[in-house]
């Protein structure tokens, strides 16, 4: 190949040059791009794509167990969709979503930050081991995490009966999970355990990239250090906490495993929460596909409007 | 600035405060696992055993109780599931294994694609990634599991494995386009220049270069698939196919609870993905951050 290039130019020149392998002619960059995004397109239309349409129409269909075996799911229009809203377990189960989701979001944002404050003083030892520790509930599977704190729970077995109990913080033992009027709430602290160090690493590096001589500046003018944590870190902070929260009330809204392990959705209707009624209602008496869809449905909807809603938040912050 | 001594006796105390936090449910589950459930019955105010025992473990792994001195007499109360321990591992480790190379192959492929060539339906398909990030699986999953009745894959390895690999890529994908983007394509160039095709040039050259974020993410894709349950909850809940999780949650709602043996498949499920997580940490930690921040 004769072509003369200067370093300047061997980018276009060799953006255009066809070159000549033994192998054969070299792929049109736009039959390449299609040929080896194939899989992905596979994998997205097959994972993504139809099960969001396929659910939609599992949603205006009668899809119960006989259905299901003959494979012919009759057409009911907005039932399914009538049936829950009518559904008074499927309403509290919105609202305990909701409040969950409120308390578990608004917890992991307030320790979030104050751990990643604590994690920056990098000449303290505790900070240090703080900082080791923090990916630790990153890794361990929910269900795992479910079941643990159904053993610190328990009331006649509890690890944290036992521990208030030694401490002599107690008298007797407490029944942790067997109140309604708390469980939703004692529900949210393991979720907090497990999701905390995704939020943690976030605003971590977000304080790292903070300018030092803001501070200084801020200190010379004589601000106390709540004064330079209200006037300088929080606002700086703002954007990733916008990040955190929209990201995790995605997931929170759809807690699924504790709900599992810890009270099935018990005592009562307490901790029945949206995405624990969209699987009981298909894979669990009643059965009902279609009536799960369209709860799923529903639920996605939600998640989706608040995602919406944040984004148009952060949008007209910024402009 | 270093912090005065009232100031970092504040921080210690705070910092131990959230140690503790990190640490009860992993000490919780460890002196749990290593005592028999009698031992927990005969005193339910102490925090530690009198006597300390690995039988827990001891069933876990031989998936019988046979010779078991703990559970002599109690074969009968136990859950069906723990005879089913061998086949869980494996499932989760092939499940998990497959999709971490199946999502990084597709993935760096269609990443390359985005990051490289830059047709303008793959601007497209980026928005549907961040679109993805937002649908839960509860939606994905029931229609899945007709879908799949159909076609005959509940139940099997590779269905789940479809399955999470589809969910998993909108991720990888949207972690991986900006970070080949920053590799600069001079490089590229030259080797294209030197008679490479256009994809010799990004396995020979921009590949190799990627290899921290390909570790990172993969450790972040096989954490996520070795923890996942839902998914195999509902497409994969028949004896043979069955995996750690599930297995896990089938133990939910027994009559006789088993607390000791409960705690001791919940570190041994823990134990590949934290010895992974705390091996990779500084790798898992730079692909969560980019992960959360891309798109």
């Amino acid at each position: 190949m004769n072509v003369e290039f200067d370093g300047v130019e061997i980018g276009p020149i060799a953006g255009k040059a066809r070159v000549k392998r033994s192998g054969g002619r070299e792929l049109s960059p736009g039959l390449l791009c299609v040929v080896i995004n194939l899989p992905t397109l596979v994998f997205l239309a097959l994972v993504l794509a139809y099960p969001i349409v396929f659910a939609g129409y599992l949603s205006f269909h009668k899809v119960a167990v006989g259905n299901l075996r003959s494979g012919v799911y009759p057409f009911i229009g907005f039932e399914n969709f009538r049936r829950i809203f009518a559904d008074p377990l499927f309403l509290i189960s919105l609202e305990n979503t909701l409040i969950f989701t409120f308390v578990a979001v608004g917890t992991e944002i307030v320790l979030a930050v104050a751990i990643a404050l604590l994690m920056s003083y990098s000449t303290i030892w505790t900070s240090r081991v703080l900082k080791m520790l923090v990916l630790l509930p990153f890794a361990v599977p929910p269900i795992a995490n479910g079941l643990i704190w159904t053993f610190i729970y328990s009331f006649n077995f509890g690890f944290l009966n036992r521990v208030l109990l030694s401490l002599g913080l107690i008298s007797t033992p407490i029944n942790w999970i067997g109140n309604p009027n708390s469980a939703l709430y004692l529900l949210a602290l393991p979720y907090v355990w497990r999701s905390l160090p995704f939020a943690i690493l976030l605003v971590h590096a977000a304080l790292q990239d903070l300018n030092p001589a803001l501070y200084e500046a801020a200190a010379l003018d004589g601000a106390t250090a709540w004064g330079r944590f209200r006037y300088i870190t929080l606002p700086l902070l703002k954007p990733v906490i916008v990040v955190i929260l929209v990201l995790r009330t995605s997931t929170a809204m759809t807690v699924f495993e504790e709900v599992l392990a810890i009270t099935h959705g018990g005592p009562g209707d307490a901790t029945w929460t949206a995405a624990w009624y969209s699987y009981r209602q298909s894979f669990a008496p009643p059965f009902d596909i279609g009536i799960g869809s369209a709860s799923a449905y529903v639920l996605g909807v939600i998640i989706a409007i608040c995602a919406i809603v944040y984004v148009k938040l952060i949008y007209r912050k910024i402009g | 600035m270093r912090p005065s001594f009232t100031a970092r006796l504040a921080i210690h105390a705070c910092n131990s405060l959230v140690i503790v936090f990190f640490l009860l449910p992993i000490a919780a589950a460890l002196i749990g696992s290593l005592q028999s459930d009698k031992s927990l019955e005969v005193n339910t105010h102490a925090v530690f055993p009198q006597n300390w025992t690995l039988d827990n473990y001891r069933v876990f792994l031989h998936a019988s109780v046979e010779g078991n001195r703990t559970f002599a007499g109690q074969a009968a109360y136990l859950p069906e599931a723990i005879k089913m321990t061998h086949y869980a591992l494996a499932n989760s480790a092939i499940i998990a294994i497959s999709v971490t190379v199946l999502t990084l192959v597709c993935g760096s492929l269609s990443a390359l694609a985005i990051a490289r060539l830059r047709m303008p339906w793959l601007i497209w398909l980026m928005n549907l990634n961040v679109f993805a990030r937002f649908i839960p699986v509860i939606v994905l999953v029931i229609p899945l599991y007709v879908t799949f009745r159909h076609l005959g894959l509940l139940n099997s390895l590779s269905g789940v494995t479809i399955a999470e690999t589809g969910l998993l890529l909108p991720f990888s994908i949207l972690i991986l386009v900006p970070y080949f983007e920053s590799v600069p394509t001079e490089i590229e160039n030259a080797a294209r220049i030197d008679g490479c095709s256009r994809f010799g040039a990004f396995m020979r050259v921009t590949l190799p270069l990627s290899m921290p974020i390909l570790i990172s993410y993969g450790a972040i894709i096989f954490i996520a698939a070795w923890n996942e349950l839902l998914i195999p909850l509902v497409l994969n809940n028949s004896n043979g196919s069955i995996t750690l999780p599930v297995l896990m949650a089938n133990l939910v709602g027994n009559v006789n609870v088993f607390y000791g043996l409960m705690m001791a498949i919940c570190i041994l499920a823990m134990a590949p993905s934290v010895i992974l997580a705390i091996a990779l940490q500084k790798f898992v930690v730079r692909g969560l951050t980019l992960g959360a921040l891309a798109g």
